[in-house]
């Protein structure tokens, strides 16, 4: 597992695919930041990281769209499928490196609070919560996108998907509000992303929440190696 | 060290590799032959775990590969038919790479690795980006890749394919020198390259084996009778009564003109007198000179066509 994720977080950064993930994201997360907190004068950091949920569905699966793809077009997976390693340490290994490039971006960020705290004071325990819950929505955002790259040989269809994917997750809200069938709503309800990260935005931890995106994290990358698994049997 | 029982592999309906059993012993250098879409790739793919199979067992070093796959696995090097390279990464990280991947402990990792690029020879590309590299390198790499940790068992997947003839050489020679300390299969459809470098052979057709034997007793045993090719002056209806006439001839046939007024013609013996010198003999009496005369050994060629083309026919 470990020599997989030093192998993938090292294309991650000797190919270009990390750099423009870190740019992008600092570039429009430096946007919202200006045009929110600067412009406006507030210390209220929910919107950007509201934002920053919507514009990751894009980005994640931009930046994960190779991680089992490429494996399979270049036929590496030949390599690590007959290696002397679980198909699971190799799916870890995978959605760790793309996570710590996640955190490696994220981490450029930290500056909005040091800049809002020398202007005045700082929502500490809203703060705290915005991040983390970020960074759990991205870890279910990782998980899922990788899923989609152990279905295909191409990176964009496999981008496609997941972000399909990602946004379906979104609009689950949407159904939710606008469905007057209860059964629906309430499941719904449940896969809505929206709601439960809303929780955290406010500071509020719930074991529920965290369990909810430690599950879907969970189960997709369980999916991923059932995915690569199954390859074994076609 | 490798046995396989009953394997059988199915891609939906088709039947790629059907009931085959074999054995393997330490130490031995087996070549794997037949032709494209035989079932090469694909059982070799199961005996390095990479597929499952439909039915039957492969044990590596007594490890079963689906029950104690990373034991089994450990055990073995295996060269795909494509070099399972990442074009990104220098040739060092790579090898550094795989020897993570490998968990191997034994030595210590930059003294093993210079240790295998020797052998393979791709010390002066250390540090050159994979992607870069020529077909015979990239090669070499992916077989550097299936050296790392020792494995006993060494699987190579068409390990000369796209190479030039100074490359396959050096190839053969290679696996011929690793072949010493090691289990080698190795799989092709290049006959030659099975008599320079295997033992044995396994030919498999349309999944299923038909023939398992040493290189020399295969060529032998399928061999009906010697052949000859002669080259005679003389009208071809007068030399080809002379020839029919005689003892110990089974069948003539004119191949070409060779040359202005003379012809080829392949004769089978029945394998149990020698006619070399009542052929000769025979035809100067009639005045017909014998211009050149060759043995036509039979080759792994002929048993090879011989082996496989009872189902082109039904193809056809």
């Amino acid at each position: 597992m470990l020599a997989i994720f030093k192998r993938e977080l090292q294309a991650y950064f000797t190919g270009p695919i990390g750099y423009i993930f870190c740019a992008i994201f600092i570039f429009l997360s430096n946007l919202f930041f200006y045009f929110d907190n600067l412009q406006f004068y507030t210390s209220d950091f929910t919107h950007i990281f509201n934002l920053m949920m919507l514009y990751l569905i894009v980005l994640i699966p931009l930046m994960t769209m190779r991680l089992w793809s490429e494996e399979k077009r270049q036929r590496t997976d030949q390599l690590l499928l007959t290696a002397p390693v679980s198909t699971t340490g190799v799916v870890l290994g995978k959605f760790f490196a793309a996570l710590a490039v996640f955190l490696i971006s994220l981490s450029l960020t930290l500056v909005y609070p040091i800049v809002v705290a020398a202007a005045g004071t700082l929502p500490t325990a809203k703060i705290i919560g915005n991040y983390i819950a970020i960074i759990f929505a991205a870890s279910a955002y990782i998980a899922i996108s990788l899923f989609f790259s152990s279905l295909t040989k191409s990176q964009i269809i496999s981008a496609i998907l997941s972000i399909v994917a990602l946004a379906l997750f979104w609009l689950a809200n949407l159904l939710f509000t606008s469905t007057s069938i209860p059964w629906i709503a309430a499941v719904m309800e449940f896969f809505s992303m929206i709601t439960r990260y809303f929780n955290f935005f406010r500071g509020i931890f719930t074991l529920a929440d965290v369990v909810y995106f430690l599950s879907i994290t969970g189960i997709f990358l369980f999916l991923t190696s059932r995915v690569i698994e199954k390859q074994r049997w076609s | 060290m490798i046995e396989v029982v009953g394997l059988t592999k199915k891609y939906g309906s088709n039947l790629a590799v059907d009931n085959i059993s074999f054995s393997i012993q330490k130490g031995e250098i087996v070549g794997f032959l037949g032709p494209n879409g035989a079932g090469k790739s694909t059982t070799m793919n199961i005996i390095t775990g990479y597929l499952s199979a439909t039915s039957g067992s492969v044990k590596i070093n007594g490890y079963d590969v689906l029950d104690d796959p990373i034991e089994a696995r450990k055990c073995i090097g295996y060269l795909p038919e494509q070099p399972p390279l990442y074009l990104d990464m220098t040739v060092n990280e790579y090898l550094r790479f795989v020897y993570n991947l490998k968990k191997v402990s034994h030595k210590g990792r930059e003294v093993h690795i210079s240790e295998v690029c020797r052998l393979v020879g791709i010390e002066h590309v250390r540090n050159r980006i994979v992607g870069n590299l020529s077909k015979g390198y990239k090669q070499r790499v992916g077989l550097a890749q299936a050296l790392i940790g020792d494995p006993e068992v060494l699987i190579l997947d068409e390990p000369t394919v796209g190479l030039d003839p100074n490359q396959i050489i050096e190839i053969r020679n290679m696996i011929r020198t690793l072949g010493k300390e090691r289990t080698i299969i190795l799989s092709t459809h290049i006959l030659p390259e099975v008599n320079a470098v295997c033992e044995r052979v396994l030919m498999i057709n349309a999944g299923k084996i038909v023939a398992n034997d040493t290189t020399e007793n295969i060529t032998e045993t399928t061999a009906a009778g010697k052949q000859y090719l002669v080259r005679v002056e003389g009208p071809q209806s007068a030399v080809l009564a002379v020839l029919n006439n005689m003892e110990g001839i089974t069948s003539a046939k004119v191949q070409k003109e060779g040359e202005p007024g003379a012809f080829d013609y392949l004769i089978q013996t029945d394998n149990e007198s020698d006619i070399r010198k009542t052929l000769v003999l025979a035809l100067a009496k009639q005045e017909f000179a014998v211009l050149s005369f060759q043995a036509v050994g039979t080759s792994l060629e002929d048993v090879f066509s011989e082996l496989t083309k009872n189902d082109k026919k039904g193809d056809a």
